[in-house]
């Protein structure tokens, strides 16, 4: 490229850069243009970069972590204030810990409320948190007000009784019956909670801490390794 | 010789029936399609144009009826290992099993810790080659293939086993 061209090209991008797109369209050879076009692109984004100063970014995340936590804390507030009495010990800035008895009535109305509005579960899963306790997450966001929310509703093992919320999330479906096939937690009024990956006749909740796989399945040894090996 | 004495032109090979059996099982050990895990994707490529299966006679079929050999590829999970049992049971005799990978093999990776995997799929069905490897190499299966065509050709169909 000859000299000339850069100096139109740089003249026409700082042009542009002004506001004045004319004297990039003026230009008449097709390839000086589009590489004048190009450069303007460049220089667009070196300047929202460089206005970006990284010291703002931190700022920036910093409020957001803020946001987060005023956004946890109201709504816990907010569910507290609408059903008595359904939440489970200390208030958490990460996540919003449930008693198990409201949550369908809970779970409805996250769903529905014009300033909630999660109208996606995007995952539910179990854990077993040892000594006779296991829990179940939920991670809701809203695709309308790009928040989020975790749940989180802890049962004891013996009576692991929580409600389900298969017809206000359709997708909690499969996620129940997976949490229930591996954790044993009953989702009460699921219209189908069977076992999703073991077959239906397996005996025990594989991740439980307190686990032993059965000895024989239909008559196939389960645990032991063959004979002569290690 | 007979009855049949001079009865035939040159382009005629004698030979015993028994070996004509074996050597034509041999050459055409159709292979049930079907896979189970990551090994699946090895017996594909390695039925596919690259390595091309077919030029020793061995191709897929899709019922159990139609096949010879039940290519086990991949990891069988305790649900699964019934139905491996049962489809090996829908096959015609002869039939022939081929372990592909270390899952199929032995358990592979999950052979200690993994409650649902069978350790080894010869715990439910007689194998006749074993393939190591994670996943075997398409030319790892073909050895063990070869292998298998080998197996068979010395087999005698019709004559009765003395000692």
């Amino acid at each position: 490229m000859s000299e000339d061209k850069e100096k139109i090209i740089s003249e026409a991008v700082e042009k542009a850069l002004q506001g004045d797109m004319d004297t990039i369209n003026n230009i008449e050879d097709r390839v000086t243009r589009s590489k004048a076009k190009a450069a303007l692109v460049k220089a667009k984004r070196a300047k929202v970069v460089s206005d970006e100063d990284s010291t703002k970014e931190d700022n920036a995340s910093e409020s957001k972590v803020e946001e987060k936590i005023n956004f946890n804390q109201t709504l816990c507030k907010k569910i507290s204030e609408k059903f008595s009495d359904s939440i489970d010990g200390d208030q958490n800035n990460d996540w919003i810990q449930l008693k198990p008895e409201n949550w369908l009535k809970i779970a409805k109305w996250l769903k529905s409320d014009e300033e909630l509005f999660f109208d996606s579960l995007q995952c539910n899963t179990g854990m077993d948190l040892g000594e006779g306790v296991l829990e179940s997450r939920y991670n809701l966001h809203s695709m309308k007000h790009l928040h989020k929310v975790e749940i989180r509703i802890k049962v004891s093992a013996e009576k692991p009784d929580i409600p389900s919320v298969e017809q206000v999330w359709r997708v909690a479906d499969w996620f129940e019956r997976e949490t229930y096939d591996m954790f044993g937690i009953n989702f009460i009024g699921h219209r189908d909670l069977r076992r999703i990956l073991l077959p239906d006749d397996w005996e025990g909740w594989p991740l439980r801490k307190d686990y032993e796989e059965q000895e024989t399945y239909h008559g196939i040894i389960v645990p032991k390794v063959k004979e002569g090996w290690e | 010789m007979g009855l049949l004495e001079n009865k035939f032109t040159d382009n005629i090979i004698v030979e015993k029936l028994d070996k004509l059996l074996s050597w034509s099982r041999s050459t055409s050990p159709w292979f049930f399609q079907f896979g189970t895990a990551c090994c699946a994707i090895e017996m594909m490529a390695a039925a596919a144009s690259r390595h091309d299966l077919m030029r020793i006679g061995i191709i897929p079929r899709s019922s159990p009826r139609q096949a010879d050999v039940m290519i086990v590829a991949g990891t069988v999970t305790m649900k699964m290992a019934l139905r491996v049992k049962k489809l090996y049971e829908q096959m015609a005799d002869p039939k022939y099993v081929v372990a592909m990978g270390s899952c199929a093999t032995s358990g592979g990776p999950y052979w200690q810790h993994g409650y649902h995997v069978l350790k080894g799929v010869d715990i439910v069905i007689p194998v006749d080659v074993y393939v190591p490897g994670c996943p075997p190499r398409p030319e790892a299966l073909i050895e063990g293939l070869l292998k298998l065509q080998e197996q068979i050709l010395e087999e005698r169909p019709l004559t009765r086993k003395t000692g």
